[in-house]
């Protein structure tokens, strides 16, 4: 059992756990407060990827600027896409349009529709073909570790993942906004009466929560090398099922269920072909939703 | 006299009316179109023609599911993939014809989803969403990566045409007759479940499950029958898919094209099956009107998704109207038969 193979993997997943992480936190903070599905969040994933290469290619920066200037495209990205896709769905403000079906699905639609628009339009800008990041920008130096060879991007993921969830747990628990995020997620109608600008939150929330997503696709793009318009499908659907999996409301619980899903993804790689690696995040989606269907770590809910 | 009586008076002129426009679609079908196509004579007129009438079946069988059932399915192009994967092996492993192989596709793609579905249809709204969407993701790895079975992403080459016991309908006129008699028979039969009393009792599970199971309907049967129906013509529209372009791959049975079809029933109005149809063939045909913009059709896609949401939320057609249209103008009202049998299931 203890072979360093092994452990290798389970680094590999790790690292591939922390962007899944990364990501679902998005999804769990705007499901928290709007109580709607984003499905463009895999596009600010791709946003911030793209960012990322632009950077580099115009002016080559250090790669922390390159990372920070994701992070501002992602702000961007997540402002843009409150305004345009949920924003004139919110017209009516009273408790039951608010918990609406019609109102719920609308958001979930057009949301998927930015992201055809935006997925279709970085095919035109950039073409549909995989760009490769700049040799020097590779974050996959060897490093050796005991018996286990790491790549420095493991470390640099893990660094800038734990700083963001340290980041986000000192926004959310020790700033006026995050109170007001976390009030606005418990009772939208509750947080207006006491005087909180709930829009103004929920911008909040989009923007901090496609910082993750876009810091993510900025990570991912540098440790494999490879940037390409359809590369934020896959990880949005990950990090989708690692929300629900953790019970759509609870950020540990999406950070755990992030974690165990890259790290069971790595590890299915060593069995199978890695076609099939995918089947694994839908298999524990499909057994989380008929025997937990609270989710591993959610709070009770009515129905589900 | 019940409310239904007032609302469509079953005279005679009402009755005749009933007649007419469907005698216009079926003229407009199967007789003007194809003139027209013949005089034309181009091989890719036929090809966008039989494409716009697969995706009118296509969205037909999820307006069954997501507008009068309103369960959010997004795997419906994988029950399409099942069945042009069964009718495709049927063809090249058995050598057998589309006569045998049409049914057969219906018939395994609802099997696969009655399997799928007997876990997964006590969830609803969201968590339903999301459990179709990973039964779709699922059965889409599965025909990507089980090469020794479905050749992964090779494809098959399907080498049988349309036939009708034996006679063959390859040619280009035959193969539009086969495709637009098979989507005119099974959009009749979608019709008749949703304008009936088990339409609206499937419409109540969308108004309030809850309040449905109360009254005595049996909402998890339902929608699993909902569910295996839609699978059932999703799976037809698969076999006359393969056996029409003679070559299918797993990328035509992706998450996008699930989402295509969704866009097309939602553009259309949710819970009204002319919308549906309308919606259908406006996003084939006008990606196709817009082939001079290039690159651009996509984004046309998405752009019509997003506007219609946001400037006609009911849809181009929505439900009230559209029920009203078919009752009126297709003959399809309720009648008192008189023999006092009243209101019930049928």
């Amino acid at each position: 059992m203890f072979d360093p193979y092994y452990l290798q993997q389970l680094a590999i997943g790790l690292s591939l756990g922390m962007t899944y992480a990364l990501m679902a936190i998005g999804f769990t903070l705007i499901f928290g407060v709007l109580n709607v599905v984003n499905f463009a969040h895999g596009e600010v994933y791709t946003l911030g990827a793209f960012a990322g290469l632009v950077l580099i290619s115009a002016t080559a920066p250090p790669i922390v600027a390159v990372i920070l200037g994701a992070l501002a495209i992602g702000a961007l990205a997540g402002f843009s896409l409150e305004r345009l896709a949920f924003k004139p769905f919110r017209r009516f403000t009273d408790e039951a349009s608010l918990k609406s079906r019609a109102m719920r699905e609308s958001t979930l639609l057009s949301s998927l529709a930015v992201s055809i628009v935006v997925r279709e339009a970085l095919e035109i800008v950039f073409g549909s073909q995989m760009r490769s990041v700049p040799f020097e920008y590779l974050i996959n130096t060897p490093v050796r570790v005991g018996p286990v060879i790491l790549v420095t991007g493991d470390f640099i993921i893990f660094g800038v993942a734990a700083a963001m969830l340290i980041g986000l747990q000192f926004l959310l628990t020790r700033t006026r906004v995050g109170l007001a995020i976390r009030a606005v997620s418990n009772n939208p109608l509750g947080a207006k009466y006491v005087g909180i600008d709930t829009d103004r939150t929920i911008i909040t929330t989009f923007v901090v929560g496609s910082m993750m997503g876009a810091a993510a696709g900025i990570l991912m793009g540098l440790y494999y090398g490879a940037v390409f318009p359809a590369m934020g499908f896959t990880p949005g659907i990950k990090a989708f099922v690692a929300m629900v999996m953790g019970g759509l409301s609870s950020i540990p619980g999406a950070v755990i269920c992030a974690l165990i899903l890259g790290i069971s993804e790595s590890m299915a790689t060593t069995f199978v072909s890695s076609g099939w690696s995918d089947m694994v995040a839908y298999g524990f989606l499909i057994l989380t939703l008929i025997f937990f269907p609270n989710g591993l770590f959610g709070a009770r809910r009515e129905r589900v | 006299m019940n409310a239904f009586e007032t609302m469509a008076p079953a005279d005679g002129l009402t009755r005749r009316r009933g007649l007419l426009v469907p005698a216009l679609i079926l003229l407009l079908v199967f007789a003007a179109l194809p003139a027209l196509l013949a005089g034309f004579d181009k091989g890719y007129f036929y090809q966008i023609a039989n494409l716009a009438l697969i995706f009118v079946l296509l969205s037909a069988s999820m307006h069954l599911v997501t507008g009068v059932a309103g369960l959010l399915h997004l795997g419906h192009a994988a029950f399409y993939g099942v069945g042009a994967y069964t009718a495709a092996l049927l063809t090249s492993k058995l050598g057998l014809g589309f006569t045998v192989t049409l049914p057969l596709s219906g018939l395994v793609a609802a099997l696969v989803a009655f399997l799928v579905a007997l876990p997964t249809m006590r969830l609803v709204s969201i968590y339903f969403a999301v459990a179709t969407l990973a039964i779709g993701q699922m059965l889409y790895l599965v025909m990507l990566n089980w090469v020794d079975f479905t050749k992964g992403p090779n494809g098959i080459i399907v080498s049988k045409g349309f036939e009708l016991f034996g006679f063959s309908l390859s040619g280009r006129l035959g193969a539009y007759y086969t495709v637009a008699a098979v989507v005119t028979l099974s959009v009749v039969a979608i019709g008749r479940l949703s304008h009936s009393y088990y339409g609206n009792a499937l419409r109540s599970i969308r108004e309030d499950d809850q309040c449905a199971d109360a009254m005595g309907v049996s909402t998890v049967r339902l929608k699993m029958e909902a569910f295996t129906l839609s699978a059932f013509f999703a799976g037809i529209a698969g076999s006359l898919w393969a056996h029409m372009t003679g070559y299918i791959s797993p990328g035509d049975f992706k998450f996008s094209e699930s989402i295509l079809i969704l866009a097309m029933v939602v553009v259309g109005g949710l819970g009204s099956l002319p919308g549906a149809i309308i919606g259908a063939l406006l996003l084939i045909l006008l990606p196709e009107g817009l082939r001079a913009l290039g690159d651009f059709r996509n984004i046309m896609v998405g752009l019509v998704m997003f506007l219609s949401i946001l400037l006609l939320p009911k849809g181009l057609l929505g439900e009230v109207s559209a029920l009203r249209l078919v009752r009126r103008q297709l003959g399809a009202a309720w009648r008192n038969t008189g023999k006092g049998e009243g209101i019930g299931w049928r």
